[in-house]
């Protein structure tokens, strides 16, 4: 299952960046919104209620650390 | 007394978090009164968090949307040499800018368990020299008295739970890295963690490209029982990798593929798994009466296997439109244990004019049990437990849908009000166990308010 998961990767990967145009920098500034980051919006106490009731991690953009919770 | 103890820590986490708030806001407020002639701060946007995939590189902010993109630079012309003496004589502004906050969360749900997280956060950082330093410290004040408490006669506890970290990023051109570290204790649980990203820019910034790994140690023993006597190890690493890229002035596409590799025994040392002689039928959402009366008299501890692979891909849209931003997120995960699971986000946020952006949010979740996941658990006898057997109904069947709401209203001077945020997010969840011994759903609440003052 997770090799056919990194081949779905890949292949969404390749459709969407065929898609993509060339921005410049200076054509960059909406971007730089504060809702665009790439970070989570959420903060820390609805991170880890998530944690604690999803079966799943992974995929953020920041690490996560371990908690006896459950 | 030991309820007293912690809306004692409680309490003096509030007010340390509004002491810190007020001189914070005392500071803010003697900047904005700076004389007519000083030269203003120049507004820099926001660094980003520790560990992510970065957009390449923006400008800042401009001053609005539909800024048509500027010409070229010209050369600057030939600077006399009095013009550059009273440049010299120009008081320097700093590039160095700081960012500090506070959030007190507020959770609750229909299994009688409540929690309170005070947490405070800060980072400096200068956008021009490519560095930010950031750090973090919560403190997580659990009670519960679930249906899982309950059932094994276990009386309703209170717990607290300190966690802080503190991460480092240095980008000075296209290649860029940071370096970060945790720690998470609780009266049973110890976790550290420490990892490092290194991201590059490529195609004249227009993607970045991330390569992460992270290490945790984590040890759980039992409540009143030091480490030395009973502790379970757990190590966990975690292969990043990211790529983010710009598809066009308005929107940012960002893919995050995780490998978590996980080795230590998990099992809660204070979950006990009933057991049923083979014909007996048990409904899903069955009272803890009912089951003491027809289960086998066996006390049997879970048991879950000694390792785990995880993994997970995730896709993130993020579009700016006029005045709004609309943000999809969708992750796919998979484990060696048997959970295939997806999980999307949807964020649209909108400006109320200058000051205040709202908007809903809404999650959902549902995954497939564990290979080893029963209802019911037969046996015969003590010599014939199943080998692996849990009660953790997040390793079961689950469907989740949660909806929330996301306000921030700017508070800072006219010139700029995103100087002082203040925030307020709300975020419901009900879960439905289609196959659990003791619940069929739970609805959980959630509250946060949040606190942010930029220098």
């Amino acid at each position: 299952m997770n090799a056919s998961l990194l081949i779905a990767a890949t292949l969404l990967l390749a459709m969407t960046m065929t898609g993509c145009t060339h921005v410049a920098p200076y054509e960059r500034g909406i971007l730089a919104h504060p809702t665009m980051t790439s970070g989570d919006l959420a903060g820390p106490s609805e991170a880890h209620v998530r944690a604690v009731h999803e079966g799943a991690v992974g995929g953020g953009a920041s690490a996560e650390s371990g908690c006896g919770c459950n | 007394m030991r309820l007293g103890r912690v809306a004692a820590r409680v309490a003096w986490m509030m007010v340390a978090c509004t002491t810190i708030s007020g001189l914070l806001l005392a500071h803010v407020d003697r900047a904005d009164a700076q004389p007519a002639g000083a030269t203003p701060k120049k507004k820099k946007p926001k660094a980003a968090p520790s560990a992510s995939v970065a957009p390449p590189a923006p400008p800042p902010e401009p001053a609005t949307e539909t800024t048509p993109a500027p010409p070229p630079p010209e050369p600057p012309p030939p600077v006399a040499e009095k013009d550059k003496k009273s440049e010299d004589e120009k008081p320097k502004v700093s590039n160095v800018s700081a960012r500090v906050g506070t959030e007190m969360g507020a959770y609750t749900d229909t299994e009688r368990v409540t929690v309170l997280t005070p947490s405070i956060y800060g980072a400096v950082y200068n956008p021009t020299g490519g560095w930010s330093v950031s750090g973090n410290y919560l403190v997580d004040v659990v009670s519960a008295a679930s249906a899982d408490i309950v059932s094994t006669a276990s009386p309703r506890y209170e717990e607290v739970r300190h966690a802080g970290g503190l991460s480092a990023e240095y980008k000075p051109g296209d290649l860029g890295g940071n370096v970060y570290g945790s720690v998470s204790r609780e009266p049973d649980y110890l976790a550290y963690t420490i990892g490092g990203a290194s991201t590059y820019d490529i195609f004249e910034k227009n993607a970045s490209i991330l390569l992460g790994y992270t290490y945790g140690h984590d040890v759980a023993g039992k409540n009143s029982t030091p480490f030395e006597v009973f502790s379970r190890p757990v190590d966990t690493s975690t292969f990043k990798m990211g790529l983010s890229y710009v598809l066009n002035r308005r929107a940012l596409l960002t893919f995050i593929y995780d490998t978590i590799l996980q080795t230590g025994d998990t099992s809660k040392p204070y979950r006990f798994v009933p057991m049923f002689a083979p014909g007996t039928v048990v409904q899903p959402g069955a009272s803890v009466q009912h089951v003491n009366e027809i289960r086998l008299p066996e006390r049997a501890s879970e048991h879950v296997p000694g390792s785990r692979n995880r993994y997970a891909f995730s896709a993130g849209f993020a579009n700016r439109f006029e005045g709004a931003t609309l943000r999809i997120d969708e992750r796919l995960y998979t484990d060696s244990w048997g959970i295939k699971a997806t999980t999307t986000d949807i964020r649209f946020l909108a400006d109320l004019g200058q000051r205040v952006t709202l908007g809903p949010h809404v999650r959902l979740h549902a995954q497939t049990p564990v290979n080893f996941w029963q209802r019911a658990y037969v046996s015969k006898g003590v010599e014939d437990l199943p080998t692996l057997r849990t009660g953790d109904r997040e390793l079961g069947p689950l469907t989740s849908v949660s909806g929330g709401t996301y306000l921030r209203v700017y508070v800072g001077g006219s010139g700029d009000p995103h100087k002082v945020g203040l925030g307020l997010d709300t975020y419901v969840t009900y879960t439905s166990y289609p196959d659990d011994i003791y619940l069929q759903s739970r609805l959980a609440a959630l509250g946060a308010f949040t606190l942010e003052v930029n220098f």
